[in-house]
């Protein structure tokens, strides 16, 4: 079985070599693609120097296009398994073979590892908390399934869902609208608890006024995708 | 309206329509998104020559001044422009977004050709 990480990086030249040494350690059965999302800084001076294997873009697309080239990636190279992993410090490597293992034992679409199904670790602040909350309150009423964690960027894939990602990915803020499309297509997602840490470099693209939009927007995303048939 | 506003509005209209047309000329604007504007230009000087139909139109839909019904299809017409150009837009964004991921996608399949051509040179070489 081929299974790849994709690792969207935008101006993440501090932390990425650790990301793909942690990969390289702690899940040696994985390859991964490093997706260069136009960084204005060094990381793509560091990727062509480590040789770390990655995909540049010229345009900058954004957290979605970028995991979508990810997708695509995958699909294009015949991966099975195709999994997110953040650059920025906040998701552990050593998770991923037992996500993989999940996946195939419980024959699931899509694996999230979640930070709240177990409650330990970072569990962010308390008001994102609500809004994520809030989001798995939403998923439950349109789909009467239990997500407790939408927002985790920690999630495994199968071929199927990578294809379908691979034609539509949201652009921004995509992870609990994206959950919502494969579960309307009825594809089984399961939730394994995982314990994330606080971010070490860069920060969160959610804070201030952009969380009102983002509330705004992915409630909007969401409703939308359930339009969808 | 007196024949001498009548007149500046004339030439204000070919004026415009004039650099509309050296636009499209010199390829800076898409014929495609001239059209409506173009539309817009047509109406204003046909309302222009003849300020008679402004009322009778007016009237026939029940709007007291003639000017308001200029200003009100003024807004409608912009609006609907707007809102074309938002659609034009988001497909926009979607192509850019395709090109981008396959530009990087053959880019990294290129070099990983020209690695494999290069190694086949070498195991080549060390044949003979």
């Amino acid at each position: 079985m081929k299974k790849l990480v994709i690792i969207p990086a935008y101006n993440e030249c501090k932390s990425i070599r650790k990301a793909v040494a942690d990969i390289k350690e702690h899940a040696p059965g994985f390859d991964y693609v490093v997706i260069n999302d136009c960084s204005t800084d060094e990381t793509l001076d560091i990727c062509r120097k480590y040789g770390l294997n990655h995909v540049n873009l010229s345009v900058n697309l954004g957290i979605g296009g970028a995991v979508q080239t990810g997708y695509i990636y995958g699909c294009q190279y015949g991966y099975d398994v195709a999994v997110q992993f953040d650059g920025d410090g906040q998701h552990d490597a050593a998770y991923l073979e037992m996500m993989a293992e999940k996946l195939c034992e419980t024959n699931s679409d899509m694996i999230i590892g979640s930070r709240f199904l177990k409650k330990e670790g970072f569990q962010s602040s308390g008001l994102r908390r609500i809004g994520i909350r809030y989001f798995s309150v939403l998923l439950k009423v349109l789909t009467g399934k239990r997500v407790t964690d939408p927002t985790s960027g920690m999630r495994m894939v199968n071929r199927d869902v990578m294809k379908i990602y691979a034609m539509n990915y949201p652009k921004d803020y995509p992870e609990p609208e994206s959950v919502m499309a494969i579960l309307r297509m009825g594809k089984k997602v399961t939730e394994v608890p995982v314990i994330m840490k606080e971010r070490k470099e860069g920060t969160s693209s959610i804070g201030g006024f952009r969380s009102v939009y983002y509330m705004i927007k992915v409630t909007l995303a969401i409703l939308m995708e359930r339009l969808r048939t | 309206m007196t024949v001498k506003l009548q007149i500046v509005i004339g030439i204000a209209i070919l004026f415009v329509f004039g650099i509309l047309v050296n636009m499209i000329r010199k390829r800076g604007l898409e014929l495609k998104y001239a059209l409506s504007w173009m539309l817009v230009l047509c109406a204003l000087l046909i309302f222009d020559c003849a300020p008679r139909l402004l009322i009778v139109v007016s009237d026939f839909l029940g709007i007291y001044a003639p000017v308001n019904m200029i200003f009100f299809l003024g807004f409608c017409f912009s609006l609907l422009i707007i809102f074309s150009l938002t659609v034009a837009l988001s497909r926009m964004s979607n192509s850019v977004r395709t090109l981008d991921q396959m530009v990087a996608l053959n880019e990294k399949r290129l070099q990983e050709l020209e690695q494999e051509l290069e190694l086949k040179k070498e195991t080549k070489k060390g044949n003979k």
